[in-house]
């Protein structure tokens, strides 16, 4: 019953995906309403399965519940298996994501009516939904990485919804890449730690080092179970780091941030799920299930809490100077997420937990109403009967004169971060370009043939990429 | 950097930086800051004259809460209408007519018929419509006829490339071609190819497979497999002789658009835009210069105008700036330094971008154009500094202009260092302007030296992607093959003899017809015969229900119950309808919805006062609400001000560090429950968030400030103190929003007030009617007053309107235009004050309008979106008018409800069937949702303006889409009253209805596109997510219901009145002469209507008398949510049979 249960949270939501699929596949167009009664009932399963789980868990006294499907690929000494897990962490944050999606799926039955890509949207959210119960609930880190993609995938074509104008587009394809940069610390992670520590399922919580008593056993609280930690701290700290980079670019931390502001590009309620409430969590909630190897690993742990305060500072500043209200919301939600990371990497784990749920909630509200600022900006003045107080002030009181102009610029620059990494683009990208030469090469020898075609591609992909092509057939493709 | 040297002699003093903070503040600002005492060189007055031309281009919106709908095209309205939407397509890229595919689905829906479009052609057909177009072809009327009539994809560019080259057109019948005209082209092929004449020989083309095939280029597989096997059918081979010969015959290619900019040129040359490097850093300066408080920490030293401070904040030196801006930094400090005028820094960069003076204009016009939302603002910032919602930087469009053409040199350095080698200059790009060739081979030596270095690094960077532009695009002969492909498809269409057409003065003869009625011309003829099916329907009704209703109307009307004056605004019509039909004793007006209160106004709760009145109108008087209980009022503004601080500190801590975390660590998880409420119950939501706010700060009551009782003058130069004593706002200084800084006068005099109340009962023929048409009774009533029988008391309703809704930035824009896209319940309050006060009625009497004791006015507030009614004072209402009152409640409580029924009938998500009273639920939680992005369709489908009496239009259905303007003209003879009445209504309604208009046919270009990833910045404006132009116009979610027609005006009077009040007002002439909006004459005594055309009034000739009858407008509009004709609607069930016209839909 239990098992059925956790599977049921993910196989739903997947249900949900290859249902909407199927039926756009075929050029089906149900009603809006059956595509909304979909995604409800789904959600709505998945938020009261969480909530039987929860149940579970606390009057069974049990640390956690353990599923395993079968096997999903081996190799002669090792399986990869599907696995899930539902434990003291992940309820709650199963629960807040369905909840959310749920509350969404909901809202945008409204929002997005009549709008050309209706279904095309909640196509995707049922998919990132997917992606987050998987990551969620995952077992181990390979199903981790599975429900990272997914959510990636989701994240990124969602911020290109109108693919008719530019900005979307590539707005979309910057997330896009910065995903696909970082998550090769996840795999890399993973496939390292199957090396060192001989799997990557996570275990059991580790028992409480010593019974301490009063507040610091809350603050310090952590039974849920953990990502097995490799034995030599060297194997441990690279471990850790290879994770945390997977972390950086889901979290939109420093020094990849720039894409989360310029992720504000797709329908209001889709900014607010994933940059106001949940994508941006998942990073720290990789974190949790990994503190046990910073543990391990204490420069990794320095690192994190460096990270996550820088990320919060400079957030904190650009934020302060963005005078729209969507690049301020996401400047906004970047702090908070770098204070949380820093949480975690000082130990407060249960501070973090709080954190997470009421910023995810707060924020996505937050981004909701965002439309409609000027309505309450003007209620809000006539509440206080006058023109709203000059914010920033204590700012100019304790920054000297001549700070001020630069400072003001770091924000107005967004921190330079762009600069420098664009910096960083091109001798990467002579790397890459100066490894596929070679391989080219080597694969000519070998093969014996000019194999010349790859450059052809690109070419011929470029030109119809950028080209006004008129077709009908694509025109009407919406 | 090479800073201009001979520039650098004539230094100028910087005048615009001697503007100061209080400067800025004080009373002018309206004026430039410019000062032109000192003398200014050629070149720089060149700049400020080209700045002066352009600026009227650049989009008028206000920032959004001062939204009020105006011409999109304002500054072509000396053109006739045709000609300015043709031309501002031409200069700003943009549609318009609807689409040719809409006007084929209108064909194909019949809501453009066949008649229309003959009607449409007449004129021109009278001239040379008998003329073959080639011998034993079609008459030019025909062709006209059928080009019309046959709308077809017209594929371009690489389109039609791929069709010619790779689906074989030139040999295949369109999939348009009927059977018959099949065989008729296989029979004239095979006659000319002297083969059988059965013509059967040929594989069998299955017709029907094709036309089912959908897109026809599936259905290739028989003629082309025949085709390639070198043995074409005669058909295909007549068919491929006519493509050859049309080819042939084409006309030259009409010259491209000439580049205006280096960009264009560097776009054209290497794909590379440099508008993406300045256009984002642009947008962050302006939205951060323009802020008006959404920024936690504000820019800095804006007192110092946008070049200023951009001087500053890129003056300071960086090295971690991107390499496009490299130098910026010192050049701008130099600039500084030299205390440059902004118009000299645009003359140094005009000249650092190797631009002759000649091409000045053209650049500076694309320029602005290319970011024109933000320009548009910085210039209202200037020239409306009153219209700023908080505080108004000193802003100027000349800075702009020099910021966004300092960034521009820079850019175009990098990309021709970059591209074209470290030595290249822009003017190697070739010359700009109109005369120059685009292509930059033919012009020598300079873009040679372009051109090889472009051949050099495409080679050295073969995945560049900046090298993928196709230089041979607009050379290419692609574009016009569009025409031969027109021609080719026609021919085939229509019935013509092929065999001319491979003659080459025949097919020379075809191509110059088609060109004749190109797309322009199609949308234009299309586009008036979409306005003339309407505007029959109106007229045709409107003769038929004048003629119907005539008879019995005059004479014995019953006492009217009560009068309700309405806003003349169209959503007002169905709420007017309705109360009619339930109550047909009750009597309604229309009126311009500030009821001739022009004032500027400050409510309980309002920080500083804003006009509300018509913008064109400059207020006078400033009218204040005031408590009538300081102490309920202290406690009522001390829990505000609780509220408000807890608001305000929220707010802030958005995006702040301790605070932030704070919050959402400890109270985030509350904000689940609002959240649930706001996306799953949005109306209980909002209802339980206002009875708290209402129980926390109950509303105390309130008077309107409104009588000054002596002239004394001395109070005028300072109303803000007077106005709120102890809480003057530094921050708004003494300007008044939407008014300026014009003195203002406290209060109206007893005199000022009858003036008010005089014209306006006036100006809707309430002002003898009160009495009389109240039966004679009344009329002895008034002359000895207390004589009035009991149950004589009539209640007045004045209904002011406004519209408030979740989730619209563009909330304002479903305001009363009247007001200024203000709230009319104030004026409506005012003016029922006004009509109340006893020496006003007094001095009224005087002037002969008689209000007795028996006669009461109310203000009243109706919510468009929400359809609820406030009514103001009604303490102050004499008992003896309550039961009166009950009564005006209650059939107002069922208007609004019937009144939201219909309403609903145009969203999908109300079913069809809905009842009045989820009904009126239905549009509260539209109103109140923050996920609903269709609160109101506000004036969406706004289509006609009946400037007349109300009798003659009570009891005809006009579906939600007429301006009703109550007007009399049998008391004004001369017209005088008619012509203010066009001068208010005219404009507006025209400014209201073009705005639709045009953002119906270019959602994008002229609208604001759909709403779902508006992002509002500096709350001025909002841009489509994360940072694009601002975006002026309607989103599409207010619009998509409208049908784009220009408002037809018909005015109660006869036609020679009509043209003396065009002759005498030539702004009215230029609206009706010019075709802005539709001018008809409805004779006040016949149902005769006259159109004006051409200058002249034609007779309407109605060619459908028949006019659907039903008891109520429920029955009419009841399951449908489709665009309705007129209906008679007879309010009760009819007593008599004697209607002639028993037509039924």
């Amino acid at each position: 019953m239990i098992t059925v249960l956790l599977l049921a949270m993910v196989v739903l939501p997947a249900a949900g995906v290859a249902a909407q699929a199927l039926a756009l596949w075929f050029g089906c167009r149900r009603s809006e309403r059956a595509t909304v009664m979909i995604v409800a009932l789904v959600f709505g399963a998945v938020a009261i399965a969480a909530v039987t789980l929860a149940l579970t868990l606390l009057v069974t006294g049990r640390d956690m519940i353990d599923v395993q499907v079968g096997p999903w690929f081996a190799t002669s000494d090792h399986a990869w298996r599907w696995h899930l897990v539902a434990d003291r962490l992940c309820v709650p944050f199963a629960l807040c994501a369905a909840a959310l999606i749920g509350l969404i799926g909901a809202l945008s039955s409204r929002y997005l009516h009549r709008e050309p890509g209706f279904y095309r949207f909640y196509l995707l959210l049922t998919l990132f939904g997917t992606g987050v119960e998987l990551v969620v609930l995952a077992g181990s880190l390979t199903v981790v990485f599975v429900g990272w993609e997914l959510v990636g995938m989701a994240s990124a074509l969602l911020i290109a919804y109108f693919h008719d104008r530019q900005g979307p587009v590539r707005h979309g394809l910057r997330a896009f890449l910065t995903y696909r940069a970082c998550d090769v610390g996840l795999l890399a992670g993973t496939a390292l730690l199957a090396d060192a520590a001989g799997s990557v399922d996570l275990s059991g919580p580790p028992a409480p080092p010593a019974p301490r008593a009063g507040w610091t056993s809350v603050l310090g609280w952590t039974g849920w179970a953990q990502v097995p930690v490799p034995g030599s701290t060297v194997s441990a700290t690279i471990v850790a780091l290879l994770l945390l980079l997977g972390v950086v670019g889901k979290s939109a931390l420093v020094p990849v941030s720039g894409w989360l502001p310029r992720a504000m590009e797709g329908p209001t309620p889709s900014s607010a799920i994933f940059y106001g409430a949940i994508s941006v969590h998942l990073g720290p909630y990789l974190l949790l299930r990994a503190h046990a190897l910073l543990d391990a690993a204490p420069a990794a742990r320095v690192l994190v809490v460096l990270l996550g305060l820088a990320s919060a500072l400079h957030a904190t500043l650009v934020g302060r100077v963005q005078s729209d209200i969507k690049n301020a919301l996401a400047y906004a939600s970047m702090t908070q997420v770098g204070l949380i990371v820093a949480e975690i990497g000082l130990g407060l784990y249960p501070l973090a937990i709080v954190h997470i749920l009421g910023h995810a909630a707060m924020r996505s509200a937050q981004i909701l109403r965002s439309p409609s600022l000027l309505h309450d900006r003007h209620h809000l003045e006539q509440a206080m009967g006058r023109t709203l107080p000059h914010t920033g002030r204590h700012l100019e009181r304790f920054v000297p004169v001549r700070w001020r102009l630069p400072l003001y610029r770091y924000g107005f620059e967004h921190g330079y971060l762009d600069v420098w990494l664009r910096r960083l683009r091109d001798p990467i990208a002579g790397l890459l370009r100066a490894i596929d030469h070679t391989q080219r090469r080597v694969a000519d020898r070998l093969g014996g043939t000019r194999s010349d075609t790859t450059l052809e591609v690109t070419g011929m992909g470029q030109t119809a990429g950028t080209t006004a092509v008129s077709l009908p057939a694509a025109r009407r493709e919406i | 950097m090479d800073l201009d040297p001979e520039n650098t002699a004539g230094k100028e003093r910087a005048t615009e930086t001697a503007t100061t903070p209080l400067a800025a503040a004080s009373k002018e600002v309206a004026i430039p800051a410019q000062v032109t005492s000192e003398p200014r060189t050629d070149r720089d007055s060149l700049v400020a004259s080209i700045l002066e031309d352009v600026a009227r281009l650049l989009p008028e919106q206000a920032p959004l809460s001062f939204f009020v709908h105006h011409n999109t095209l304002h500054a072509f309205e000396d053109l006739p209408f045709q000609d300015a939407v043709i031309r501002a397509s031409d200069v700003l890229g943009t549609q318009p007519f609807q689409t040719e595919q809409a006007f084929a689905d209108h064909l194909c829906s019949g809501r453009i018929r066949e008649d229309d479009v003959r009607a449409v052609l007449a004129p021109h057909d009278e001239v040379d419509g008998d003329a073959e177009v080639v011998p034993g072809g079609p008459t030019l009327a025909e062709f006209r006829f059928r080009r019309l009539t046959t709308l077809f994809e017209i594929p371009r560019g690489a389109g039609l490339r791929w069709l010619v080259d790779e689906d074989d057109v030139r040999h295949r019948c369109h999939p348009l071609v009927s059977d018959a005209r099949r065989a008729a082209i296989r029979h004239q092929a095979a006659l000319i190819f002297e083969l059988h004449g059965g013509s059967g020989q040929d594989a069998p083309e299955v017709p029907g497979a094709i036309r089912t095939a959908g897109r026809w280029g599936r259905s290739r597989r028989a003629d082309r497999g025949e085709a390639a096997a070198g043995r074409p059918t005669d058909k295909a081979r007549l068919l491929g002789e006519v493509w050859g010969t049309l080819e042939r015959q084409r006309p030259p290619a009409p010259a491209g658009p000439a580049p205006a900019r280096r960009r264009d040129q560097i776009l054209r040359l290497w794909g590379v835009d440099t508008d993406e490097f300045v256009h984002p850093v642009l947008i962050r300066v302006c939205s951060a210069f323009l802020d008006q408080g959404v920024a936690y920490w504000r820019m800095p030293e804006r007192e110092e105008g946008l070049l200023g401070v951009f001087r500053r904040l890129f003056g300071l030196p960086s090295g971690r700036t991107e390499p496009v801006w490299r130098g910026l930094d010192a050049v701008l400090r130099e600039q500084a330094a030299q205390e440059w005028t902004a118009a000299r820094t645009v003359v140094w960069a005009l000249g650092a971008l190797q631009l002759p003076e000649s091409a000045w204009p053209a650049a500076i016009r694309a320029n602005l154009l290319s970011l024109r939302g933000w320009a548009g603002m910085v210039r209202q910032f200037e020239i409306r500094p009153d219209r700023v919602p908080v505080r108004p930087p000193p802003a100027r469009l000349v800075d702009f202009l020099a910021v966004q053409l300092l960034l521009t040199v820079f850019a175009t350095r990098y990309v021709l260092a970059h591209h074209a080698g470290p030595g290249a200059e822009p003017a190697d790009l070739g010359p700009l302007g109109p005369v120059s060739p685009p292509v930059p081979a033919s012009s020598g030596g300079p873009a040679a030296s372009v051109a090889a270095p472009v051949a050099r690094t495409s080679a050295a960077h073969p995945s560049d992607p900046s090298i993928d532009s196709d230089p041979s695009i607009d050379s290419d002969t692609s574009i016009d093959s569009a025409l031969v492909y027109e021609a080719f498809v026609l021919a085939q269409v229509m019935d013509v003899d092929l065999g001319l057409l491979t003659e080459d003065r025949w097919a020379s003869a075809w191509l110059r017809a088609v060109a004749d009625v190109d797309d322009r011309r199609r949308g234009w003829l299309l586009h008036q015969a979409y306005e003339r099916r309407y505007r029959m329907g109106v007229l045709d009704a409107l003769h038929t229900h004048s003629q119907n209703s005539a008879k019995p109307a005059q004479s014995d009307e019953p006492r009217a119950d009560f009068h309700a004056v309405f806003c003349m605004d169209e959503r007002e019509e169905s709420l007017r309808r309705h109360l009619e039909e339930h109550c047909p004793t009750a009597r309604t007006y229309g009126a311009a919805g500030f009821f001739g209160v022009a004032m500027a106004y400050q409510g309980l709760d309002d920080p500083r006062p804003r006009g509300l009145c018509p913008v064109t109108t400059i207020p006078r008087h400033l009218v204040v609400e005031r408590a009538v209980d300081d102490i309920e009022h202290a406690a009522y503004r001390r829990a505000m001000r609780r509220y408000g601080h807890v608001g305000h500190v929220l707010s802030t801590a958005r995006g702040t560090l301790g605070r932030g975390a704070a919050l959402t660590a400890i109270a985030g998880l509350a904000s689940t429950v609002p959240l649930v409420g706001r996306c799953l119950f949005p109306r209980t939501a909002e209802h339980w968030a206002r009875h708290v706010h209402h129980r926390v700060a109950p509303r105390p009551r309130t008077r309107l400030v409104l009588e000054r009782t002596d002239d004394v003058d001395h109070l005028d130069s300072d109303p803000m103190a007077l106005a709120t004593p102890g809480e003057s706002d530094a921050a708004s200084g003494a300007r008044v929003p939407g008014v300026g800084s014009a003195p203002l006068k406290v209060g109206y005099t007893v005199a000022e007030m009858t003036d008010v109340v005089e014209a306006m009962l006036t100006n809707i023929g309430l002002a003898d009617p009160v009495p009389a048409a109240a039966a004679d009774a009344m009329m002895a009533g008034a002359t000895t007053a207390g004589q009035a029988d009991s149950g004589a008391e009539q209640l007045i309703l004045i209904v002011g309107h406004g519209s408030s809704s979740l989730n619209n930035p563009h909330e304002a824009a479903h305001d009363c235009g009247a007001t200024g896209g203000g709230q009319g319940g104030p004026n409506a309050r005012a003016f029922a004050s006004m009509a109340n006060h006893p020496r006003v009625r007094d001095g009224l009497a005087r002037r002969g309008i008689r209000l007795d004791s028996t006669v009461w006015f109310i203000g009243a507030y109706h919510n468009t979106c929400d359809e609820s009614i406030d009514y103001f004072d009604t303490d102050l209402v004499p008992n003896r008018f309550r039961s009166a009152l009950d009564g005006l409640r209650a059939a107002m409580d069922v208007a609004r409800r019937l009144d939201a029924q219909e309403r609903c009938r145009r969203f999908e998500s109300a079913p069809l069937d809905i009842d009045a009273d989820q009904a009126l639920a239905h549009v509260q939680e539209h109103a109140r949702d923050i996920g609903q992005p269709r609160p109101e369709y506000g004036h969406a489908t706004n289509a006609v303006c009946v400037i007349g009496r109300r009798s003659r239009t009570r009891g005809l259905y006009l579906d939600r889409r007429a301006f009703l303007v109550s007007y009399d003209p049998t008391t004004d003879p001369d017209g005088q009253v008619l012509t203010r009445l066009l001068l208010s209504a005219g404009p507006v309604g025209a400014g209201i209805n073009l705005e639709y208009y045009f953002s119906v046919v270019d959602p994008v270009g002229y609208g604001s596109g759909t709403k779902l990833p508006h992002n509002i910045t500096a709350l001025v404006g909002v841009m489509n997510g994360h940072a694009s132009d601002l975006r002026t116009g309607l989103p599409w979610q207010m619009v998509e219901i409208h049908e784009p027609m220009r408002l037809l005006v018909i005015a109660e009077a006869r036609p020679e009145v009509l043209s003396r009040v065009l002759r005498d007002n030539p702004a009215l002439d230029r609206l009706a002469s010019g075709g802005w909006i539709q001018l008809a004459a409805w004779d006040p005594k016949e149902p005769d209507i006259h159109l004006y055309v051409d200058g002249a009034f034609r007779p309407h000739h109605p060619d459908d008398r028949t006019l659907p009858v039903v008891t109520r407008s429920a029955e009419f509009y009841a399951g449908r949510r489709e665009h309705l004709g007129c209906a008679t609607v007879l309010g009760t069930p009819p007593t008599t049979s004697a209607d002639e016209s028993t037509a039924t839909r």
